[in-house]
């Protein structure tokens, strides 16, 4: 189950019911994404979130084609991509990977790397391939004569723009982020969500960005998704997530993220510990173990992905969903107003 | 307020780094600053602005192709030499480190308690049993649940922010007065580097330690520093508390990092990443070596390097320009 949209705007991409199981040693499964759920219209960004472990990686693979899911579909405008996609199928989803170092092959220059790309899938070859890979270059902000260099030449920004280049290279309707700015400098991560924003809206794409980076998926998604142990546990549209949570989870994580603005200490733990092993879920909600809100009904009954009432496309995994949220969002909001001031002395 | 002498005094301190068949540079530029005991001294900078480099001269562990060749570190008074057995012999129980990485930093072959345990066996000369006693209460201190029994864990047990628990209690083993932390919380989840700095935060409240954060990060050091230093291409370009240099910075370069930070709460100011990137540390322009990117800059800048002035109460910045945005 997903947050419902507007009836009669087909999605572009439906994840239904995914899951994904690994080998957990000792004859055990350990089910890394447990029934997700979700869907994604053209020009729209969704973004994944949640603590490592959580899932949100092994979505995204799946969501490439790079790893077999155990059940559930993956379709793409309507049709389903089974577990032998297409050359097609493959070009229609590309993946941005966290780490531009690793992902680029050092011994070729750019210009090659793009000029195979186009013509193993036969979108240009000769001099048509040049003049589409130096559009690319103009397209993810890089200079022409990038195509002359090899990666090593490259800082990590520009070398994320080269990964960008490369997957759009093939022409997707869908471009999978894997933490895309997290191996980047402060300083350089708002130059690369613009950048995906700006391609989100030109080419309609329909665009996944994974992340643990609260702030990047305010600032870049329409839509959130979080997932705890495996699963959605709250979606909806970004901003409204954001300002009132529905899952102490979100909040939590919420009240987690550092901020430079306000008094210090705002990044102040609520929660202990950290997730329990997916191989040795707790009864009940998943969460129960650590949620500051649970009762005695958490620790056994699990609580199903819902909507919440009153405030309308918005799901929510807890049982007091309908409860609106308290300190921690108030807290947010009062520091949006005057925390820029300060003393001008 | 009190008058209490600095813990921790650094002046004037240079780092030399040598490429191979390229020469040299100075990856760290006459950097000077003070702790005081039981505080908190964040520094701030890009990769390549040298301030991991300077965390290592201040533990004298720099890596080999970089030597600390000017300035001094002094620890309550007391000057600390550079490099040699004599450097490593005079921080030994006084400062420690914590490392962005804590799998490097542990041993995968012993469990976490005999680890924590060597260091007061070993520098501290105490005996097998009381050392295992120590480990565990170190454990528990830095808020392993189940201490006893996770002693015995192995590194790859461990989950990354218990990892870098434990490498918290082994840097606290031998009783420290400073600890250096370079990224501890770059590689964790959000929740658990909530946990962390609040640690870290507590042992400092509880234990009197003084801290020293590296991060490229404002809102981390922001949570956990009352002061901070900026720094890029090797130089320190302003310095004061964290508030002054959050809600007025008098260095544009500061001004940038602030503007770029990605914040949770004010959609409303979308950030903006600072144009251009670091120069190459081996052609630094001849003036301000943010000049390139700088939008105050003008002619005067390129001139000389600047230095770095009192532009209020205890706050110093290295922008000839500084009035320009103390006005805005």
């Amino acid at each position: 189950m997903s947050a419902g949209r507007p009836t009669g705007v087909a999605p572009l991409l439906e994840v239904e019911d995914l899951t994904v199981s690994f080998h957990g040693g000792r004859r055990q499964r350990l089910v890394a994404v447990d029934g997700v759920s979700l869907e994604l219209a053209a020009g729209e960004t969704l973004g994944v979130v949640g603590e490592s472990g959580c899932g949100k990686t092994t979505v995204a693979r799946a969501v490439a084609g790079l790893q077999r899911p155990d059940s559930g579909r993956i379709l793409l405008d309507g049709t389903q991509l089974g577990s032998r996609r297409t050359r097609v199928q493959r070009r229609a989803v590309q993946l941005v990977f966290q780490d531009p170092y690793s992902s680029l092959n050092p011994r070729l220059r750019v210009g090659t790397v793009l000029r195979e790309l186009l013509e193993v899938h036969g979108l240009a070859s000769g001099e048509e391939a040049s003049r589409r890979s130096r559009e690319l270059m103009a397209l993810v902000g890089l200079p022409v004569d990038a195509l002359d260099r090899q990666p090593a030449a490259f800082s990590g920004g520009q070398r994320q723009r080269l990964a960008i280049a490369r997957a759009l290279a093939v022409e997707p309707r869908v471009l999978v982020a894997d933490e895309p700015t997290s191996a980047l400098d402060v300083s350089i991560q708002a130059a690369i969500l613009a950048l995906f924003a700006e391609l989100s809206d030109r080419f309609r794409l329909g665009m996944v960005m994974i992340s643990h980076n609260l702030a990047a998926v305010r600032h870049l998604c329409d839509r959130v998704a979080v997932m705890y142990l495996g699963r959605v546990v709250e979606s909806g549209p970004t901003a409204r997530v954001f300002a009132d949570p529905r899952h102490p989870y979100t909040r939590a994580l919420l009240a987690a993220a550092p901020r430079v603005h306000g008094p210090a200490g705002t990044a102040r733990a609520l929660l202990a510990g950290e997730p329990p092993s997916p191989i040795e879920r707790p009864e009940g909600c998943p969460f129960h173990t650590r949620c500051p809100r649970a009762e005695d009904r958490c620790a056994l009954e699990r609580p199903v992905l819902a909507p919440v009432a009153g405030v309308g496309d918005r799901i929510a995994a807890c049982h007091f969903r309908d409860e609106p949220a308290r300190a921690a969002v108030a807290g947010a909001d009062a520091r949006t107003g005057p925390a820029c001031g300060g003393p001008t002395s | 307020m009190t008058v209490a002498p600095p813990l921790l005094e650094v002046d004037a301190l240079s780092v030399e780094v040598l490429r191979r068949h390229a020469g040299s540079f100075l990856a760290v530029d006459g950097v000077s600053f003070c702790v005081k005991a039981g505080g908190a001294f964040g520094v701030v900078g890009e990769s390549g602005s040298g301030k991991s480099l300077m965390l290592r001269a201040l533990a004298a562990v720099l890596p080999n192709a970089a030597t600390a060749v000017g300035g001094s570190v002094r620890l309550a008074g007391r000057q600390l030499p550079h490099t040699g057995r004599a450097a490593r012999r005079e921080r030994r129980g006084r400062m420690a480190m914590v490392f962005q990485d804590p799998l490097s930093a542990l041993d995968p072959v012993h469990s976490v308690g005999w680890q924590i345990a060597e260091v007061p066996r070993k520098v501290l000369g105490r005996a097998a049993g009381e050392s295992r006693r120590r480990a565990v209460e170190l454990l528990s201190l830095v808020g392993i649940p189940d201490a006893a029994s996770r002693a015995d864990a192995f590194p790859h047990q461990l989950s990354g922010g218990m990892r870098q628990r434990v490498a918290i209690a082994m840097a606290l083993a031998a009783e420290p007065e400073l600890l250096l932390c370079d990224e501890p919380t770059t590689a964790l989840d959000v929740t658990v580097q909530a946990q962390i700095l609040e640690l870290l935060d507590g042992l400092r409240r509880r234990l009197g330690l003084a801290v020293v954060l590296v991060s490229h990060d404002l809102a981390v050091v922001r949570d956990l520093c009352t002061d901070v230093a900026v720094m890029y291409t090797g130089r320190v370009v302003e310095r004061g508390t964290a508030e002054q240099l959050i809600d007025d910075p008098r260095h544009p370069y500061t001004r940038g990092l602030i503007d770029a930070a990605i914040e949770l709460d004010d959609a409303a100011a979308p950030p903006r990443p600072i144009g251009g990137s670091i120069p190459d540390p081996m052609q630094l322009p001849p003036g301000c070596s943010f000049e390139p990117r700088c939008p105050l800059a003008t002619s005067a800048c390129a001139e000389s390097v600047p230095v770095l002035e009192e532009v209020g109460a205890g706050r110093v910045s290295a922008c000839i320009h500084h009035q320009l945005l103390a006005a805005r």
